[in-house]
């Protein structure tokens, strides 16, 4: 509704001698140059991609198919990818969410040092996601990582454990490790929401003696919500997405339990060349990340309206 | 009553020790194991810091290694990527801020929409396309390359900074007789420099942080970024910790360095879409 009487606001004060058709096509103009390359450098790849996927595998003729896909459908190893890829990215935003929201309250709480602490908060954001897989892949080093070092002299284990290793220990490991580069993200959007909420609603809630739980339950979170909601959709998109730090801490392994979609569509068209498999199993994931994201975009762009 | 009064300082005390501590052991660990020697590095149980710390490790891979070659290709092509998309970007964004056209709605979401598709999609045509056109293991083919990850972010960043310039003020330009392009560069550009110099930071962070197009668009050593080196250093058969520590504080350095300057840019920039109503 805001929206509407805004446009026609800015229909009315558009200067006298700007013509409706002439601003329309000025607009254009300096829009074409970023539709121009978005089409080379994405249209393209997506439209040979798609078809790509329905063509048989190794082979001359372009026939249309539909076996890469009916294939996929019976492919144990894809079945695993994707719900590995559930779990890591259901596991990275879960905690990127709680670690990023407790930090961002408490930025938001903060007087003193605020300034300081934050630009300590960001920091693991920035390092490439290498850089941090390496790191974490010698912290998690069974003898001469720090991690069982330290657990070993709190007295929490007495074992090496290996962590990236063991089957049923690396996932969780990859994804402590992500949670590390990746809740500073979330954690800046948040901090920014909640700097947006005006002080006065924690006014009136203080005066009418609301206590800081329901303040955070009845003012914060319905405030947030918006925020929340993108701060989830964009990182859930990031996560998906993600590739080198799992191809630098286990490559997929041990055997597939932290091969990830991206990965293992990647092994597909590069180490085993089933480039057209390797399209079906690209577009799913294409498919499934625009779901995620269609209500998203859907909110987004009607707001810039 | 005393004790409420004091009680979320020591709470927020508390948080801030520990994050303080989480965030800075991975990082302390790394700078720790690259200034010790190989024979330091694999004792059990591990030294915490390094007890004779030695630079060997980064002179071994800064004159032993083509490091400072891949440093240089990273650098060359995340400015390349980040420049373009950052210039690209600020002209879709004036438009999409200042102009109201048909299709407007749907290529906002089109731009929007760019963002969610997996690299992992695009990767294979892409390579087959620039070995087509003889651009497969170039800067050129790999700055495009890039500019699939950087402009649509770069795009959505400069939309926001420019919604924040008054209409007004390129109102009151036209009047004076300027046409569009001279508003945009002579009142609106100068207004949204740090705007764009935090849209390109981002996008070169984004940039330099990449590995999947690098691992398929590049061959040889020649063309290889840091990314890239340091992953195919720990495919190696005997990995060599200090050296490939060493390696990754020399390339996590561009991109913190960058963030520590102009981190206050950076996270305006970041939350300039997102939280503006």
């Amino acid at each position: 509704m805001w929206s509407k009487v805004y446009r026609r606001e800015r229909r009315s004060t558009r200067f006298p001698f700007s013509i409706k058709y002439g601003d329309e096509l000025r607009g254009y103009l300096f829009v074409l140059p970023c539709l121009l390359m978005l089409v080379i450098v994405l249209g393209f790849p997506v439209v040979t991609a798609v078809a790509n996927s329905f063509t048989p595998l190794w082979s001359e003729t372009k026939n249309f198919t539909l076996e890469n896909y009916s294939g996929l459908l019976s492919d144990e190893l894809f079945w695993n990818a994707l719900s590995v890829t559930f779990i890591f990215v259901g596991g990275t935003v879960f905690f990127h969410l709680l670690l990023g929201m407790v930090l961002a309250l408490t930025l938001n709480w903060m007087i003193k040092g605020r300034s300081w602490f934050q630009v300590i908060a960001i920091l693991p954001w920035t390092v490439p996601d290498v850089v941090s897989g390496l790191v974490w892949r010698f912290m998690y080093n069974p003898t001469s990582g720090i991690i069982n070092h330290i657990l070993m002299s709190v007295g929490w284990t007495d074992r090496y454990i290996e962590w990236l290793a063991n089957p049923s220990l690396a996932l969780p490991s990859v994804i402590i490790a992500d949670v590390w580069r990746g809740y500073p993200f979330v954690m800046i959007i948040l901090l920014a929401g909640l700097q947006a909420i005006p002080e006065d609603y924690y006014e009136a809630a203080k005066v009418n003696g609301a206590n800081v739980f329901q303040r955070f339950y009845y003012i914060t979170i319905p405030c947030l919500a918006r925020i929340i909601y993108i701060a989830l959709a964009l990182d859930t998109i990031w996560q998906m997405r993600r590739f080198g730090l799992i191809y630098n801490m286990s490559m997929g392994g041990p055997g597939h339990v932290t091969e990830i979609l991206s990965l293992y569509i990647y092994k597909h068209y590069f180490k085993y060349f089933n480039f057209e498999y390797a399209s079906a199993l690209a577009v799913v994931m294409a498919i499934i990340m625009l779901a995620i994201s269609y209500p998203y975009i859907r909110m987004i762009a009607r707001r810039e309206t | 009553m005393r004790r409420v009064k004091y009680l979320p300082t020591i709470v927020v005390s508390i948080i801030v020790v520990v994050f303080t501590f989480y965030n800075f052991t991975p990082f302390g660990w790394m700078v720790s194991t690259s200034f010790k020697s190989e024979k330091e590095a694999y004792r059990i149980p591990p030294t915490v810091f390094p007890q004779k710390p030695t630079t060997e490790s980064y002179e071994q891979i800064i004159i032993w290694t083509n490091f400072p070659r891949y440093f240089f290709n990273s650098t060359v092509v995340s400015l390349g990527a980040s420049l373009l998309s950052t210039i690209v970007g600020a002209l879709a964004g004036y438009g999409f801020s200042r102009f109201i056209f048909r299709g407007r709605t749907f290529l906002i979401g089109a731009i929007l929409a760019s963002q969610m598709l997996p690299g992992v999609l695009l990767v294979g045509p892409y390579f087959k396309l620039l070995t087509r056109v003889a651009l497969y293991n170039t800067y050129i083919g790999l700055i495009l390359a890039f500019t699939t990850i950087t402009l649509p972010f770069s795009t959505w960043m400069m939309k926001g900074f420019i919604d924040t310039v008054p209409r007004e003020l390129d109102m009151a330009g036209l009047v004076d007789g300027c046409s569009y392009p001279k508003v945009f560069l002579n009142l609106v550009f100068p207004i949204i420099t740090p705007g764009m110099v935090a849209t390109i930071i981002f996008a070169f962070i984004l940039a330099w942080g990449d590995l999947l197009w690098v691992l398929v668009l590049t061959s040889g050593e020649a063309m290889t970024t840091v990314t890239l080196g340091l992953s195919r250093l720990v495919t190696q058969f005997r990995i060599i910790w200090p050296q490939l520590m060493a390696g990754s504080v020399i390339g996590a350095l561009p991109p913190v360095t960058l963030y520590l300057i102009l981190q206050k840019n950076l996270v305006r920039g970041l939350t300039a879409g997102a939280v503006k109503e």
